[in-house]
């Protein structure tokens, strides 16, 4: 009698397990057998609602490590726009021109002058040469550390676009072994007015003040003579 | 090509970006300091460095550096190799030689790095890459 219950129970039961198992495939980690019946076939279902568990526990560690990695991955990425924001917002700030002197412009250049920082430094100093009407640019280079020939046309390009302006600029802050090194390479820096420090193109540019200022002196006395006449 | 199984590589570099240009220079500057070079020296490597990989940069598109220390002819020196794999050098003796550019530069890149050396290698074919040698007695 209980062995004919059985087996007509196991094709229900088996369905039972089938349709779990295709619940499980699809998706859904809730179904379980959850069978009420203990007889030989209860072991396998318990076995399978185990399985079940196991891998439910498995895929929410996966899902959990694959979030954290996620998180890591959206961090990393923030972190590095922060860098590009930072590295673009130093282009800004490296080339600061001010005027230091009725006349005289000062733009110090502190690191490496690749193409893209050499633009933006010779738009800021047009600019302020067009903005302030000073005729004299001191381009101080202390802080460039190798002047290669890429880095020297750069100069060369930034001198000849202010001169086109109406300004003479000055070239500062040229280390011996920089000196030494721009006459091996062949570069000739002779049509570019340079000086050995920032201070001695602060008196160079000082002077020629004087002298312009003179010349406009002179133009001024000799003019309301010229009424006279 | 000079070369020396002896040699002590100091370092390299891969080239793949502007920014491992300036990398790569730092990386020399300090190994020519550790190895008491003087502070013209120093310079002068590292700007004929700086043109060899610009040019690397600009005609290859990337490349890689090596700096050793070793001995050739007997004496002491930082042998630099910049090897890249890109459209080679059709006729050396005119890339060599002063004011000649094909691309936008002023045309000094190359024998200019020569002058700031002790020694120049280079070995070049078309369509297979540019091997550059540089030594520096110290």
């Amino acid at each position: 009698m209980s062995e004919k219950h059985n087996i007509t129970n196991i094709k229900k039961r088996i369905d039972r397990i089938e349709d779990i198992l295709a619940a499980v495939a699809a998706g859904d980690l809730d179904a379980r057998i959850n069978s009420e019946t203990e007889d030989d076939l209860s072991g396998i279902e318990a076995a399978i609602d185990l399985l079940i568990d196991d891998l439910t526990d498995e895929l929410k560690q996966r899902e959990k490590m694959q979030k954290e990695v996620e998180d890591k991955l959206s961090k990393i990425q923030e972190q590095q726009k922060t860098i590009v924001q930072q590295q673009e917002d130093l282009l800004e700030l490296s080339s600061p021109v001010s005027k230091v002197w009725d006349n005289v412009l000062i733009l110090p250049v502190i690191g490496t002058l690749d193409s893209q920082r050499t633009q933006i430094m010779m738009e800021n100093l047009l600019e302020k040469i067009v903005e302030t009407g000073c005729t004299i640019s001191i381009l101080d280079i202390t802080g460039v550390p190798t002047v290669d020939t890429q880095v020297a046309n750069h100069l060369l390009k930034t001198v000849t676009s202010a001169r086109l302006l109406g300004a003479e600029c000055i070239i500062s802050g040229i280390s011996p072994a920089i000196a030494q090194t721009i006459v091996h390479l062949g570069i000739d820096l002779s049509s570019i007015k340079t000086k050995a420090t920032l201070q001695d193109a602060m008196i160079f540019a000082m002077r020629q003040n004087k002298r312009t200022d003179d010349i406009k002196l002179q133009s001024l006395y000799i003019n309301p003579n010229e009424k006279e006449e | 090509m000079t070369s020396d199984k002896n040699w002590e590589e100091l370092g390299r570099k891969n080239l793949e970006s502007e920014n491992d240009i300036v990398m790569a220079r730092q990386l020399v500057r300090h190994y020519a300091k550790q190895l008491r070079m003087g502070i013209v020296d120093q310079t002068r490597v590292t700007t004929a460095v700086s043109e060899l990989l610009r040019n690397m940069y600009n005609y290859a598109g990337g490349g890689e550096i090596k700096i050793f220390s070793g001995l050739v002819d007997e004496k002491d020196a930082l042998i630099i190799t910049c090897s890249d794999s890109g459209p080679g050098i059709e006729d050396l003796e005119l890339a060599m030689s002063d004011g000649y550019t094909s691309g936008m530069g002023m045309g000094y890149g190359l024998p200019g790095a020569k002058r700031l050396v002790d020694r120049f290698e280079i070995q070049s074919k078309v369509n297979v890459g540019t091997t550059v040698r540089i030594i520096k007695w110290r």
